[in-house]
């Protein structure tokens, strides 16, 4: 038995099948329109600086949970993923699931925001949200949902601010920055932070794009691509994943002094995880008091699940509840699977504790 | 488009009829003429070349991917079919030799150490396709180098030399040399800088050295791979096939490299003296622009820390402001409702005279008790104020 089985005409064949393919995809590129991306219809409720608090326009007779939910995204990045298009949108499975939900758009910073702190960012735009969502609700305290950075963003502001959280849910988020399958905290140990901030103000986002891209760079710098070529007959695949592109370079500049912060205190120092994190005051996990849900992704390769998991007993509340998703760190966002299973999984958790 | 597309039939007819004659000829055993180059990947740059300014910008940088992705893919199967031609056992030789030769060419790559680019060490179209696909790490790293720097990407290639160390070093104790003179402070910025591109460069060459091992490890995991699927007996049977074999491979081991010591080191390197030679431009261009009496970077810096400072704490003073402002409001409210008590309770003071005293008391007490916040209003008070409109703005 020979490893190779593929003869002349079979290989000519693919070939052509490839410039035909090639050939009938420009077609369909030339037709494909604008990219839409966000696609609820959502209302601004308030704005800040670059920071954008939206509220997804609610319907009367869906929304059960009469706690709003805040969802914080990450900073690197952009929060559209989580309402990429119709058909995959966590907004709206969980406003399926009876939930009123808001959103923090945090923008795009420029060199004006360089000195922008985890402390700004955490004790001021985050908790400026929560306190306009309670007051235009009248209430003391919100349901937060946090997603990956924007998890760990929530978890310090709960445990900085407790009295204003009634419920947390952390999705695909490290707490423990250093477990031993982490590539982006191995390789970032030996890079001189200070140099990097001091030098260029804001960390570009095109840096921490050949960084992402770098986790699996065959596959995401070759592979990918030849796998548009099976979707460029299809028109609406070719948007999908046209729309993915999009998001995956939308990638904005990172404010200098907080990723200053985050990249020292928490993947080199794991301060959170360890202790002596300080963002205005002393981040104690154990002050984290409110109910917790946990949600991450099996097959995640930029927060592996044990850098979520290693929440587990470290935080001050007596209810906490982890939900395990088999996928990624993108799929469980926009996988047909996770649209099913996690947004009404995360609405029956909070309602049974509205 | 019509044009494009009747351009591209043409190509693909041509690519067709080529191949299909080379594959009759190879099935009869008689001796094909000699290939162009690399007529699928050529003819695919150049169908590119022609419809690409037709494309419209929504989805133009995947596509451009694609293309790119595409040559590499081409060029790898004209290869691969070069090797296979009038070979009996399948080409399995002749890819045990092409494998033979990359390997031997990244361990060559890798002892000499020189700072080559691939497409300098490939360019007799031996490898070519699989080392642009090893390289893309490399490639992409320099393209956003590239980027964050105030000079061209060719300005790093240009001081690229060979790692010759004696020479380097030679280099280095000049630079060292104390500058003197009227000039000895710019003297000094340059060899400054000098020095930091020499580092950088010695980084980079570092980086793709240990791409070259990386290659070979690839390429032996590929071999493996093979020698696992012909025992399976589970041959390759598409060209598609074959790639995604070689991605597995080559992602496999580029993953366990990246998890050692030694990466974490040159990564580090490779960004710190990247970031350095970076800082000392940055001040260079400084000092230029202090000189014509412009703002510099470093002045602008300064203000924009001072105004952050300034926003946090005119932020702070807003919160405590406001704050203030509802438990004033708590208490003028407290006030008009104690005024408003003995106000009614007035004519009945009036028909009982020798109450009075005892009714203001009692009046006065409830008044008292509103007037000081229990620690709950307290809390409420310190809250921002009531709800405002739909869309609040705070520039």
């Amino acid at each position: 038995m020979m490893p190779f089985d593929m003869r002349p005409d079979a290989v000519m064949q693919e070939l052509t099948a490839y410039g035909q393919k090639l050939s009938h995809g420009m077609k369909n590129l030339m037709e494909v329109g604008e990219i839409s991306t966000g696609v609820t219809p959502k209302t601004v409720i308030y704005q800040e600086d670059k920071l954008t608090l939206f509220r997804f326009n609610p319907s009367a007779e869906k929304v059960a949970n009469k706690t709003p939910l805040l969802i914080v995204y990450a900073l690197v990045n952009r929060p559209y993923m989580a309402d990429i298009q119709e058909n995959r949108s966590t907004v709206k499975a969980l406003m399926d699931a009876g939930q009123d939900v808001y959103l923090i758009d945090w923008g795009y910073p420029d060199r004006a925001d360089r000195y922008l702190t985890l402390d700004d960012y955490i004790n001021g735009y985050l908790d400026r949200c929560v306190d306009v969502i309670c007051e235009r609700h009248r209430i003391d305290k919100i349901n937060i949902l946090g997603i990956c950075q924007g998890g760990t963003f929530s978890l310090c502001y709960s445990a900085l601010h407790p009295e204003k959280v009634k419920n947390l849910v952390t999705m695909v988020t490290p707490v423990d920055f250093q477990t031993p399958d982490n590539m982006l905290s191995h390789w970032v140990q030996q890079v001189d932070i200070d140099l990097a901030v001091d030098t260029m103000g804001n960390v570009p986002g095109e840096m921490l794009n050949w960084t992402f891209l770098n986790l699996k760079p065959y596959q995401l710098m070759g592979q990918k691509y030849l796998g548009l070529l099976d979707t460029l007959d299809d028109p609406e695949a070719l948007k999908n994943f046209l729309r993915m592109e999009k998001w995956i370079f939308d990638s904005p500049d990172q404010a200098g002094e907080a990723f200053r912060q985050f990249i020292k205190d928490f993947y080199q120092q794991n301060k959170l995880l360890k202790g002596g994190l300080e963002i205005g005051d002393p981040v104690n996990l154990k002050n984290v008091n409110m109910p917790v849900l946990n949600v991450f992704a099996e097959q995640d390769h930029l927060v592996p699940p044990d850098a979520s998991r290693a929440m587990r007993g470290k935080l001050g509340t007596k209810d906490y509840t982890e939900l395990s998703f088999p996928g990624g760190h993108i799929g469980i966002y926009v996988s047909g699977k996770a649209q099913k299973t996690v947004p009404p999984a995360i609405g029956k958790w909070l309602d049974e504790r509205s | 488009m019509s044009n494009s597309n009747d351009w591209t039939e043409s190509w693909m007819n041509s690519q067709q009829n080529y191949w299909k004659a080379w594959a009759d000829m190879a099935q009869r055993g008689m001796k094909a003429p000699e290939a162009p180059k690399n007529p699928f990947a050529d003819g695919l740059a150049q169908w590119w070349q022609s419809v690409s300014p037709m494309a419209p910008p929504t989805g133009r940088d995947a596509f451009d991917k694609l293309m790119d992705v595409s040559k590499n893919y081409f060029s790898m199967a004209e290869r691969f079919m070069s090797g296979a031609q009038a070979k009996p056992d399948g080409g399995m030789e002749a890819i045990n030799s092409w494998l033979d030769g990359m390997q031997k060419t990244w361990s060559d790559w890798s002892q000499m150490g020189n700072a080559f680019r691939p497409e300098g060490m490939f360019s007799k179209d031996q490898f070519k396709g699989m080392s642009t696909f090893l390289d893309l790490p490399m490639d992409t790293w320099n393209r956003m180098a590239a980027n964050v720097m105030p000079m061209p990407g060719d300005y790093t290639h240009a001081f690229q030399h060979n790692n010759n160390q004696p020479m380097q070093e030679q280099i280095s104790k000049f630079l060292s040399v104390p500058a003197v003179g009227y000039s000895r402070e710019s003297q000094e910025q340059y060899q400054i800088l000098a020095q930091r591109q020499m580092d950088y460069m010695a980084a980079t060459q570092a980086y793709q050295v240990a791409f070259g091992k990386l290659g070979m490890e690839s390429t032996k995991g590929f071999q493996a791979a093979l020698q696992d699927r012909m025992k399976e007996g589970k041959p390759i049977s598409s060209l598609r096939e074959l790639y995604d074999q070689w991605v597995e491979m080559s992602e496999a081991a580029y993953a366990e490299f990246v998890m050692t010591e030694e990466y974490q080191t040159l990564y580090g390197r490779l960004v710190n003296t990247l970031l350095a030679l970076k800082q000392q431009m940055a001040r260079m261009v400084d000092q230029t622009l202090e000189a014509m009496n412009m703002p510099t970077h470093a002045e602008i810096s300064t203000l924009q820390c001072r105004q952050q400072e300034l926003r946090r704490d005119n932020l702070k003073l807003h919160k405590e402001l406001k704050a203030i402002q509802a438990q004033l409001e708590a208490m003028r409210q407290s006030m008009l409702k104690a005024q408003a008590v003995p106000k009614a309770a007035a004519p009945a003071a009036k028909a009982e005279p020798a109450k009075a005293a005892p009714t203001e008391t009692v009046a006065a007490k409830p008044a008292a008790k509103a007037a000081a916040p229990k620690p709950a209003a307290a809390k409420a008070a310190a809250k921002p104020a009531a709800a405002k409109p739909v869309a609040t703005k705070t520039k």
